[in-house]
């Protein structure tokens, strides 16, 4: 177990490290190979991890900072979270490294990809595996940096090094906010072990409890791109397909959702703070989903669907019901990183088309395996019955449904509302993608998928369909395996005790939400066109455009923040630096040549002056003296 | 002791002020010289004084010690003056102006 544990963080940071140092110098075939075996090796591991018993293991690596009473401690915690979290997190770098491999293969550029691509497969795993909350937090920043590394990663076109930028930035206002928890933490438990701290969170007092959750929800919105942070995820998409995938949709922005759920029992202890949680999530899951409904790039779409998915992950939370947000963080990863993986095949296939509008049945009948999948990758972010989606959300539903307070009712029509908005959004991008005629004439021709990246997709797929039967709701036979697995976590509620019927009225209601959105979309954007919206998209109206520009908040960005640090930084530069301080030193050295020119009368030279002043100085020495 | 030490002191004074006021105000180098001599040997003489005053042998010492830094000083001074001389053409200290900044 303890080998298994350290080999799985060690073998990706190791790749890292080849691919650093030799990567350019080996042979190509041989580079990608190794990318993909130390994940592999990682994979296995996490296999091991996952189904050896004797869980809740933590191993101390090595000391990292011991001052006093403080340590940062470099150990790793494999409780059931983590471990399910650790094999995610390995199975979806796999398939994407490996699809990678066939995605990168026109690039010379290869070995700073994987070196990248590695190393934020080690800063993952720690996050996911890290006790000390210092230690988790290299991880948090690590993959910070391997996200803008990698959205920059064609850097020679600005708008790229611009989005990596952008993302840079505003994750780092969210980790102030971590770093200011940990201080925080310190402070108030005396510790930084996650694990010690979720023993005392009882002993908390309520505003140390409410504070230390408000700062962990503001480091989360910043990592998972939630309000008011989110306006990096869909620049993001400038980074290539795969990093989309792994990093902006399966892993890294769950990030924030699994460091609310690591340290749940914290933030459980202020009621405010989960209804927070809530309300963020919700209100994100509504303008991501509204924001989702015009977009035109297949890969912004994608994005806008991910941060509205991650807001039901933070409405879980909100609720309390941390196993229904981590089923919902999993099933998620399976067919958003589909989806992504597929609309990369399609981009690649179109060479590098990415408009929707210009899309349309030809790219089914030249791809009629990224077809299907696709399809089933839409099935469940829509939550058509019986795909993942439909269970993770609809456990999210009940769960919100069951919350009491005026409030979590309101929270519940939101989020339910957006769940057809979801499916609405889903086969709207479907159906322009695959089906009728492009509202757009194309001019690029159709080339082939290689054979790798269509490969890769169909297990995700299997995964996208049949997740959802990791935890069936408790009335089918057999159901709730995850919750039954993850019951242990601390905070965590297995069993929702909803009644039968509620449950069943539930489930009905999703179901019908699913196949009424899904027909909607089939009326309104379907191959035959009968509403005629299809074809209304390609011309941007008002409306669609404050939508498209996801509600103006870029433009609120630029009007509240750019714009005035932008001012008070010419400010302090010309005024301040240049004016003042600069001109003022240029005074003060002005004043030297002055003193010299002075002083420079009184050595005449002449011996019997400096004679006599030596005597006077002396004779006013012995004066002093004397007296 | 006949010469009271207060005597020997004011003796002693009055030399070195007049050695001060012959470095002081002579512009001639081997004059200058001649005042720090006259100096020295004015601290000698108050040397001596104490000695006698304190029957203490060290300060008699002391100015066998002073005579022959004086002597040695002269020597140098001496030929100093003489190197400066073939070079500039004077003694006069105050047209050295070397040093002039």
């Amino acid at each position: 177990m303890k080998t298994a544990l350290i080999t799985l963080l060690i073998a990706p940071l190791l790749g890292a490290l080849y691919q650093i140092v030799f990567g350019n110098r080996s042979p190509r075939r041989l580079a990608e190979v190794v990318s993909c075996a130390v994940i592999l090796v990682s994979f296995v591991m996490a296999t091991v991890a996952f189904f050896l018993p004797g869980q809740q293991e933590t191993i101390v690596l090595g000391h990292w900072i011991t001052v006093d009473t403080f340590s940062a401690t470099m150990d790793i915690h494999c409780d059931s979270l983590a471990a399910i979290m650790a094999l995610m997190v390995t199975f979806v770098s796999l398939l994407i490294t490996i699809y990678s491999v066939s995605y990168m293969s026109h690039d010379h550029d290869y070995a700073r990809y994987f070196a990248y691509l590695n190393l934020f497969v080690f800063f993952m795993l720690v996050i996911v595996l890290a006790d000390n909350l210092l230690f988790l937090f290299l991880g948090w920043e690590g993959v910070g940096f391997c996200s803008y590394a990698l959205i920059g990663f064609r850097y020679e076109a600005l708008a790229n090094a611009r989005a990596g930028r952008k993302a840079f930035l505003l994750t780092r206002i969210g980790d102030i906010g971590l770093g200011i928890a940990i201080s925080l933490f310190f402070v108030t438990c005396h510790t930084l072990s996650i694990t010690a701290i979720n023993a005392q969170a009882t002993s908390l007092s309520a505003g140390a409890a409410m504070t230390l959750g408000f700062l962990l929800l503001w480091s989360a919105t910043g990592k998972s791109a939630q309000l008011p942070l989110l306006v990096w995820l869909p620049d993001a998409m400038a980074g290539p397909t795969p990093v989309s995938a792994l990093i902006h949709a399966a892993t890294m922005v769950t990030a924030g959702v699994y460091l609310l759920i690591r340290l749940f029992p914290v933030i459980s202890q202020a009621p405010e703070v989960l209804l927070a949680i809530a309300s963020v999530g919700t209100a994100t899951a509504l303008f991501a989903a509204c924001a989702a409904m015009v977009q035109r790039d297949i890969k912004r779409v994608l994005a806008y669907s991910t941060i509205s998915q991650v807001g039901y992950m933070f409405l879980a939370i909100g609720v309390g019901d941390i196993i229904g947000s981590m089923f919902h963080l999993l099933t998620h990863a399976f067919f958003k990183s589909l989806l992504f993986l597929s609309a990369g095949a399609v981009i690649h296939a179109l060479h590098d088309e990415r408009d929707i509008t210009k899309m349309g049945e030809s790219v089914r009948r030249h791809l009629p395996a990224v077809f299907i999948v696709f399809l089933a990758g839409s099935l469940a972010l829509g939550g058509v019955p019986p795909a993942a989606g439909f269970f993770s959300k609809g456990r999210i539903l009940l769960a919100t449904l069951q919350h009491g307070g005026m409030a979590y009712k309101a929270i519940w029509v939101c989020a339910t509302f957006t769940a057809l908005l979801t499916t609405l959004y889903t086969f709207r991008l479907f159906f322009m993608v695959f089906t009728g005629k492009p509202a757009v004439p194309r001019k690029s021709g159709i080339r082939a998928v290689p054979q790798l990246m269509e490969w890769v997709l169909w297990p995700l797929a299997l995964f996208a369909l049949f997740a959802g039967f990791l935890n069936l709701p408790h009335l089918q036979a057999g159901g709730g395996w995850l919750a039954g697995y993850l019951a242990g976590t601390p905070g965590a509620v297995a069993d929702l005790h909803a009644t039968p019927s509620l449950e069943w009225a539930v489930e009905n209601g999703d179901s019908l939400l699913a196949l009424g959105g899904l027909i909607l979309a089939y009326f309104l954007y379907g191959p035959k066109n009968i509403l005629g919206w299809r074809t209304l998209d390609a011309s941007a109206r008002k409306a669609t455009t404050w939508l498209f520009s996801g509600f103006g908040l870029d433009r609120l960005y630029e009007i509240f923040w750019v714009t005035p640090y932008e001012k008070i930084s010419q400010f302090l530069w010309h005024t301040v630096d240049e004016t003042f301080l600069d001109q003022g030193l240029l005074r003060v050295t002005n004043l030297f040549p002055l003193l010299a020119n002075t002083l420079q009368g009184f050595s005449s030279g002449i011996l019997s002056t400096s004679i006599k002043m030596l005597l006077f100085g002396f004779a006013a020495f012995l004066i002093f003296l004397a007296v | 002791m006949i010469v009271s030490y207060g005597e020997v002191l004011g003796l002693a004074v009055c030399l070195f002020f007049m050695g001060m006021i012959c470095v002081a105000t002579r512009r001639n180098l081997i004059m200058i010289l001649i005042g720090v001599e006259i100096m020295l040997n004015a601290s000698g003489i108050a040397f001596v004084g104490a000695a006698l005053r304190w029957r203490s042998l060290d300060g008699q010492a002391f100015v066998l010690f002073l005579m022959a830094v004086a002597a040695a000083e002269v020597a140098v001074g001496l030929a100093l003056i003489v190197y400066a001389h073939r070079h500039t053409g004077t003694i006069n200290g105050d047209k050295y102006n070397l040093m002039k900044g």
